[in-house]
């Protein structure tokens, strides 16, 4: 008996100490942010494509220049080159390094290591390898080093704009050519070894990365603006937006990464926590085939632009974590200026249908995927088009599926959403506007001359003056004649500490701009 | 039948259950009206990039073909590469495993704990408060969602009492040295014992949510099957020998009731350890059901299929366990 009541004080005891043990505190010096790690898939520069991954991997590798936020533009400036010069052929740059700059491990960086970087994105051929090939026209030959200090290439003459921020984007991080060579594996370049590894000279190196527990960054010692305050970054995988809510709450994490809108808004009066946010990299679009039936007529396709209500989605749908913004440069790009034709205007789109001979509407199948988001946007959208007696049949397929189709001209109306692979207007006139690139416009059948030569023009115009006219020309004529429906610009948002100084700093632009450097505590 | 040629014959069975679930499954997931590269690369992703990466992936190549090459990597224990970690299958799958056996565990230790205990309570003081107790919670414990539950578990015990920790392994400062990827081993191991505490505290809610499942059914049967023995003769008897009540139930009763309990638990089990995906979300547990589940909203062939035949691989295992252990029980099984 004894010896039973023995055992059980012995348990409660157990209990009481289990629960009774505190959290061990995060360190002033570090950041701890709470995330969704799944996207990651490879910390190697010359692989990753994803948004969050590339975010992070801009901190961990130093590229020739920076690309950065000034007065809510995007500028390029000195990084590791301090200058550059374009020959009067426009294709053949020549970037002067620093000098006495060092890797993370000490090893100096000079220009063979710039020339091994930017060809070994070239010679594995990955993700984001067109970048290079197709959009600057970049060969292992063009990319060469006249001296220790001097990096040249030669491009097809894309403008500058397009060349600074791809050259100073993820892809462009330099890498340490002999610590990848001394871990290469079967001829793969280091690509395994970098996958959780660095290499790099940026303000950060990759400490450590436990898949699905954590990524652990630790400050650069040796970065050549100097080690950035916060000295360990952690990036804890949190899937559930719930668990990040409450952690934030609570203090365990600093930085609340995939908030749903709702739980962001419920955070605006929180006296610990603020709610960061800023334009997303990225437009949310109706599109229509303008190969099929009805929506041929551009009459037609004006008045669904007409019909949709635009503020009801923005507030109710996005609860307000988005930009009226109905063109495809998102705001902060080169040539963009705020302009939006579109409202919900019911009589004029009716007009609009009875014009083009469709005063009775008629039937159209509108495809989407199955994300609660996009599922809400598709009823909004159908509810609007019965307004003008179109008949929209929603079908919800799975993204893979719904692109597969979409690729293969087979959609007559989607909603869906296009990501930008560079900050310049190029990377989003070509995909909406130029059918040449057998990108959107030419999945919605758009096969328009004009708009495809104004595209082409504007992408290797030197004189930034006519480049920003030849763009106004595009978006006007797009509006009027384009098969697409702008919806929104999401907003990008996170819940943030007030400990946590200055993350809207590091975080505007997210994710062309993300500086973990000008974060401290 | 001798218990040898009993476990031959069964291992013998489990290789063709084996190659029938790796042939379903495989046909299941290139029947699907769903692309998988286009998956990997986006919306974005041109048209030719697309059909490259078909050819790279040996997905443009006959079904037969395909089916064959796998099949034959498969018997050199070999899953693929998984499409999105770029990394072997075998790997992904062992990297993930060690989370998911301490979940499964502490989960089945917790449940056959709570539900034999329960359940005998239950059965010897039938229709008396702790009877309506342990019925009400064998209902709340088979029918509550896991994911509701855990959240407020979560809400309880970490947000308002702060008694326990939110989710993970361990604390992202304490660490255990890795030997075998399961912490609280690893630390007992090298006499981390601050990490012990921590990876026991991290483990608590995650294993009750788990298992709680898995205690109420055991908890059911139990009651039962130990209902169902207490009415035999030879308990009569053992009554009328004069023996205790407590030598009678627990050392006659309790060993015949335990057998249908065997093969719940068996189950359980085998089910905790293929990974449960909802309760690894909301605990940010890093385990297998997560790992599979991500792969099939990717639509990554070689995790999908490799994690369900591993999945299948340790069902059957589990089974054989109980099946060689019934038999090692029961002669009359093995005929």
């Amino acid at each position: 008996m004894l010896k039973r009541k023995f055992l059980w004080i012995i348990l409660i005891v157990l209990l009481i100490s289990l629960t009774c043990m505190s959290n061990a505190a995060t360190p002033k010096d570090a950041l701890v942010i709470g995330a969704n790690t799944e996207i990651f898939i490879t910390c190697d520069p010359g692989v990753s494509f994803e948004v969050l991954p590339n975010a992070i991997v801009k901190n961990i590798y130093a590229s020739l220049v920076r690309v950065k936020i000034e007065d809510g533009n995007f500028v390029t400036v000195p990084e590791v080159a301090k200058s550059w010069e374009i020959d009067l052929d426009g294709k053949t740059w020549t970037f002067h390094l620093r000098e006495g700059l060092v890797f993370a491990n000490g090893d100096p960086l000079k220009s063979d290591a710039v020339v091994y970087s930017l060809q070994r994105v070239l010679k594995l051929e990955k993700s984001p390898a067109w970048l290079f090939s197709d959009v600057l026209g970049l060969t292992e030959e063009s990319i060469t080093a006249p001296d220790d200090n001097t990096v040249q290439i030669v491009t097809n003459g894309a403008p500058s704009n397009v060349v600074l921020t791809i050259v100073g984007d993820t892809l462009g991080g330099i890498l340490n050519p002999e610590v990848v060579q001394e871990h290469e594996a079967d001829g793969d370049m280091g690509q395994g070894w970098l996958t959780d590894h660095s290499a790099g000279a940026g303000p950060y190196v990759l400490e450590e990365w436990d898949r699905k527990i954590k990524l652990v960054l630790r400050a650069n010692e040796n970065y050549w603006r100097g080690a950035p305050e916060i000295k360990t970054i952690i990036i804890q995988d949190i899937p559930e937006p719930t668990d990040q809510l409450l952690l934030l709450k609570k203090g365990d994490i600093d930085i609340a990464w995939d908030l749903t809108a709702e739980q962001a808004n419920s955070l605006k009066d929180s006296p610990d926590i603020s709610v960061v946010t800023t334009p997303g990299q990225s437009d949310e679009y109706v599109g229509m085939n303008a190969g099929w039936g009805p929506f041929r007529d551009v009459r037609v396709r004006q008045a669904v632009k007409y019909a949709i209500d635009y503020d009801a989605i923005i507030n109710q749908v996005m609860e307000g974590f988005a930009i009226n913004n109905q063109q495809f440069l998102p705001v902060g790009y080169f040539s963009y200026v705020e302009n939006n034709p579109y409202y919900q205007d019911i009589e004029k789109a009716k007009e609009l249908m009875a014009e083009a001979g469709y005063a009775d509407g008629f039937d159209v199948e509108l495809v989407t995927n199955t994300t609660e988001r996009r599922k809400t946007e598709a009823v909004v959208v159908q509810e609007n088009l019965a307004k003008i007696g179109i008949n929209a049949e929603i079908n919800l397929m799975q993204a893979s599926q719904m692109y597969a189709k979409f690729r293969e001209q087979g959609i007559q109306m989607i909603i869906a959403g296009w990501g930008v692979d560079y900050p310049d207007a190029d990377a989003l006139a070509n995909p909406f506007a130029n059918y040449r690139v057998q990108q959107l416009a030419w999945r919605c059948v758009w096969y328009d001359d004009y708009a495809a030569d104004l595209c082409e023009a504007a992408a290797v115009e030197i004189n930034e003056d006519r480049r920003f006219q030849m763009y106004q020309d595009l978006t006007n004529y797009w509006h009027i004649y384009g098969p697409f429906a702008m919806m929104y610009q999401p907003i990008e948002f996170w819940g943030v500490r007030n400990e946590v100084k200055d993350y809207d700093i590091a975080a505007e632009g997210y994710s062309v701009h993300f500086d973990l450097t000008e974060i401290s505590k | 039948m001798k218990l040898e040629s009993y476990i031959i014959k069964r291992i013998f069975l489990m290789v063709i259950v084996m190659f029938g679930v790796a042939t379903i499954v495989f046909f299941i997931t290139r029947v699907i009206p769903a692309d998988p590269v286009g998956a990997i690369l986006g919306g974005n992703a041109p048209i030719e990039r697309v059909d490259e990466m078909r050819r790279q992936l040996g997905l443009d190549k006959p079904i037969t073909l395909q089916f064959f090459e796998y099949i034959k990597g498969i018997a050199h224990a070999d899953f693929g590469v998984s499409l999105k970690s770029n990394r072997p299958v075998l790997i992904d799958i062992l990297n993930y495993f060690p989370a998911t056996i301490e979940l499964a565990f502490v989960s089945i230790i917790f449940a056959v704990l709570v539900g034999v205990i329960l359940g005998i309570f239950s059965a010897i003081h039938r229709n008396k408060p702790i009877d309506h107790f342990s019925r009400f919670f064998s209902i709340l414990g088979v029918s509550m969602p896991v994911f509701w539950l855990g959240l407020l578990l979560l809400l309880v015990f970490y947000y308002h009492l702060d008694w326990l920790p939110g989710g993970g392994r361990n604390n992202l400062f304490i660490i255990p040295s890795r030997i075998t990827g399961l912490v609280l081993l690893d630390s007992i191991l090298t006499r981390e014992w601050s990490a012990f505490w921590d990876g026991l505290r991290h483990i608590i809610l995650p294993a009750f949510v788990l298992g709680y499942a898995s205690a109420a059914s055991i908890a059911r049967i139990m009651r039962a099957s130990m209902l169902d023995i207490l009415r035999q003769d030879f308990i009569r008897t053992a009554k009328s020998k004069g023996l205790s009540k407590n030598i009678v139930i627990y050392r006659h009763a309790l060993k015949n009731a335990l057998i249908p309990v065997v093969t719940i638990i068996g189950l359980s089990l085998g089910s905790l350890l293929s990974g449960a995906v909802l309760t690894e979300t909301i605990f940010s547990w890093p385990g297998l059901g997560r790992y599979i589940v991500n792969a099939l909203l990717v639509l990554d062939y070689p995790a999908v299929t490799g994690g369900a035949l591993f999945i299948a691989f340790v069902y059957s295992l589990a089974n054989l366990l109980v099946d060689i252990s019934y038999a090692a029980l029961d002669p009359r099984m093995r005929v």
